[in-house]
């Protein structure tokens, strides 16, 4: 543990810490291009001098590791100089591009130029040309040669992280190019994060390319639905302007760093899956079967043909199939509902998929879903979706609630299945996007996406994460705990939950896993179901001392 | 044409190999090995290369591309180097360089002549500015050299490489 001195200000960081760590924690900013802190370390940009008092010249602070008693100067003359002679060769062979570089605004030589640019220029050589500008080098990324830094990120990336290796800096000199082997593809599970990386516009993203600007996107901090992991992300959406990107809020996902889940990287399966939340497959208003056809209906017609439908089924005639798509507070109502309230029996969440869903040794895991771990905890796995399926089939329900699953192309049997659908009298689907198994049901009730809610999912290692609203929910639908909540008033109960904090409060007291947990101790990080907060006397202590200071 | 080195050349790229701790440290020497079996080294021969060394194909075009004495595509039978750093130039290199164009049938200057004969590179200093003007051919280097020379060294060429030898004439 090394004490130094940065900028006038002592410190003390772990070992082997470098500069630009170190000077961040006394807020001091190194400005830094092939330096990034989930890579191996490059030194090539030369960036981040500084000044090291008694070394003989200018040192690299990704590269330098902290010793005892340094003391190390980041904004010297000197240093500012430097950086602004490495920005002036980096921008020797640049490109003019910023009106039409989808980087712009969140560029790295735009934000350091500010600050540390030239701004006279005194080149008069033409500029090398690299060969490749604009052109696709795999189904995800786009690449730009002459906008490239040769920081050797992506490359590092593609070594380290997905070893798949497909990246290079080919020639050498000021004739040096980032590409591709001749004739083969970027093409891994984890792609669209060099894109992420990339410090400049040199990779951009085929599938966000030219749809917004980028200083038009809000952001709301989320957790990717894609699989159990739930990697840490950022929604990155736009509200005013529709006239974008066909209309499309959410434009993009990014990753979010957390170093127990996801470290700054998702994969591409979670990063492209997001279109579903804006797609016109979205299920816009309520319908109720009328007349032999379905009719859009208020929410109140809705939930009061639902509620007379559930009414009349004695409990052992109620089927729910729930959805580790849903989050804890949605499941938590959906036992108390239909457990508690209705006394069903035939309830389940697990419905087996078609085929085995991919996964590797890095994120990606085969339960495409973000919450199995919350359902299993809070009981949701009382029967199993076939018996259930059965009994709707041998006419043995006469109502059936089917959250979020698509039945028909699961790994349930097709003809059970239809059998099934058929079957029961009432089929109340809730849901956010229309398909085969929405088709047969008699009432549909619109639900929100994940994007458009609050709530917390639990992943496989039982870290339970908050998701956020980032967009409202599209046309009527409303989150399934809004739905549920006015569910049980028209079924007669005075529910009136507010929110899903509320909920989640009376989750925690009510399922032992998650007890202690509250949304505050949740943060932006999460934290583990079985969580123990400090011990109860250390709190006291701490409150003791607290109110010592105070009588002072 | 299937890239694949010959047993005995196969049995000199072992050797190499064994010569280094890490097999990525005999790179070098194995693509030199390669450029005289296959000639050139295409993408084919590096892909080839990368899996008898158990390397990303990427880091073999990277050291492919970085090095000038690397072909990337089939040069003539003869590769020509001349040169063109200070002292060659102050001794008529130009003119060297006009008149060996001329007599090869090159005619912008640099590249393989049409008759796939010869291959004009012009390099920076060989090392050798006592021979000045002075090219190499091949393996072998040539200097002082005059127009006549020129003629003389190039219609004395076979179609077989030209080995290592100094010619201090
Ligand atoms: S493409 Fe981007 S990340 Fe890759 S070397 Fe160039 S500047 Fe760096
Ligand atoms: S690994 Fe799973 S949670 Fe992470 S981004 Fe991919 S699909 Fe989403
Ligand atoms: S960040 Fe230190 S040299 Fe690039």
């Amino acid at each position: 543990m090394p004490t130094l001195t940065i900028d006038g200000i002592e410190v003390t960081v772990p070992d082997k810490t470098n500069l630009i760590e170190a000077a961040k924690m006394v807020g001091a900013e190194i400005p830094h291009y092939c330096y990034h802190p989930g890579l191996s370390v490059a030194g090539n940009c030369r960036m981040c001098l500084v000044e090291i008092e008694k070394a003989p010249k200018l040192a690299i602070g990704c590269f330098t590791p902290c010793q005892e008693g340094m003391v190390v100067h980041t904004s010297t003359e000197k240093v500012l100089q430097a950086r602004k002679d490495v920005l002036e060769f980096l921008l020797i062979n640049h490109p003019l591009d910023c009106p039409v570089c989808d980087q712009a605004g969140e560029c790295w030589l735009q934000i350091y130029y500010m600050k540390h640019g030239q701004y006279e220029s005194r080149m008069m050589e033409d500029k090398i040309k690299k060969h490749k500008k604009a052109t696709a080098i795999g189904p995800t990324v786009t690449l730009d040669q002459e906008r490239c830094i040769l920081c050797a990120r992506c490359v590092r990336f593609c070594d380290e992280i997905s070893k798949t290796s497909e990246l290079g800096i080919f020639n050498r000199g000021n004739h040096a190019e980032l590409d591709v082997f001749p004739g083969k593809e970027l093409n891994n599970k984890y792609s669209g994060n060099v894109v992420d990386i990339c410090p400049v516009g040199a990779l951009t993203d085929r599938d966000f390319r030219f749809q917004c600007r980028v200083w038009y996107l809000d952001t709301q901090d989320s957790i990717c639905p894609g699989c159990s992991r739930g990697c840490n992300i950022q929604v990155h959406y736009n509200l005013d302007r529709p006239h974008h990107a066909e209309g499309r809020r959410v434009l993009r996902l990014k990753p979010r760093f957390n170093p127990e889940v996801n470290k700054y990287w998702i994969c591409d399966e979670g990063r492209y899956g997001y279109k579903f939340i804006d797609d016109e497959s979205r299920i816009l208003m309520p319908q109720v079967m009328r007349n032999g056809g379905m009719e859009f209906v208020s929410w109140d017609e809705a939930l009061k043909a639902s509620a007379e439908k559930i009414k009349a089924s004695i409990p052992e005639e109620l089927g729910v199939l729930a959805s580790p798509q849903l989050t804890n507070e949605e499941l938590y109502l959906i036992r108390k509902l239909f457990v508690e309230e209705l006394g069903a029996t035939q309830v389940e969440f697990r419905v087996p998929p078609k085929e085995e869903g991919y996964s590797d040794d890095y994120l990606v895991k085969a339960d495409k879903n973000p919450n199995t771990k919350g359902a299993e905890e809070i009981g949701l796995a009382v029967g199993s979706a076939e018996e259930i399926l059965k009994a709707a089939a041998e006419k043995k329900l006469s109502a059936l609630v089917i959250f979020v699953h698509n039945l028909v192309n699961s790994g349930l049997d097709d003809s059970l299945v239809k059998a099934a659908l058929e079957g029961v009298e009432t089929l109340i689907f809730i849901g956010s996007n229309f398909s085969d198994t929405s088709e047969k049901a008699n009432v549909i009730l619109p639900s929100a996406t994940y994007a458009e809610k609050s709530g917390t999912f639990a992943n496989s290692e039982g870290r339970v994460q908050r998701i956020h609203e980032a967009v409202p929910p599209l046309g009527e639908s409303l989150p399934e705990w809004q739905i549920l909540n006015e569910l049980a008033r028209a079924l007669g109960l005075d529910w009136d939950y507010q929110g899903t904090e509320h909920i989640f409060a009376e989750l925690a007291k009510d399922v032992p896993a998650f007890a202690n947990l509250t949304y505050e101790i949740l943060g932006d990080q999460g934290q583990t179901l079985g969580y123990v907060p400090p011990a109860e006397e250390e709190a006291l202590v701490e409150h003791g001392e607290l109110e010592a200071v105070r009588a002072t | 044409m299937a890239v694949e080195f010959p047993p005995e050349v196969k049995r000199e790229f072992d050797e190499l190999v064994a010569k280094y701790e890490q097999t990525r440290a005999a790179l070098l020497p194995v693509l030199h090995l390669a450029q005289r079996e296959f000639g050139y080294i295409s993408p084919e021969v590096e892909e080839y290369v990368a899996g008898l060394m158990e390397l990303p194909p990427t880091k073999v075009h990277e050291v492919v591309t970085f090095y000038t004495l690397y072909h990337k595509t089939q040069p003539g039978k003869h590769v020509i180097r001349l040169c063109k750093t200070l002292s060659c130039h102050l001794l008529g290199a130009h003119t060297i360089k006009d008149h060996l164009c001329r007599k090869i049938g090159l005619e912008n200057g640099h590249g393989t002549t049409p008759d796939g004969r010869f291959t004009l590179e012009l390099v920076e200093c060989l090392g050798a500015c006592e021979f000045a003007p002075m090219m190499q051919v091949d393996e072998r280097y040539y200097g002082p050299l005059t127009p006549e020379k020129i003629d003389e060294i190039i219609d004395g060429l076979t179609d077989e490489p030209v080995v290592e030898n100094v010619d201090e004439g």
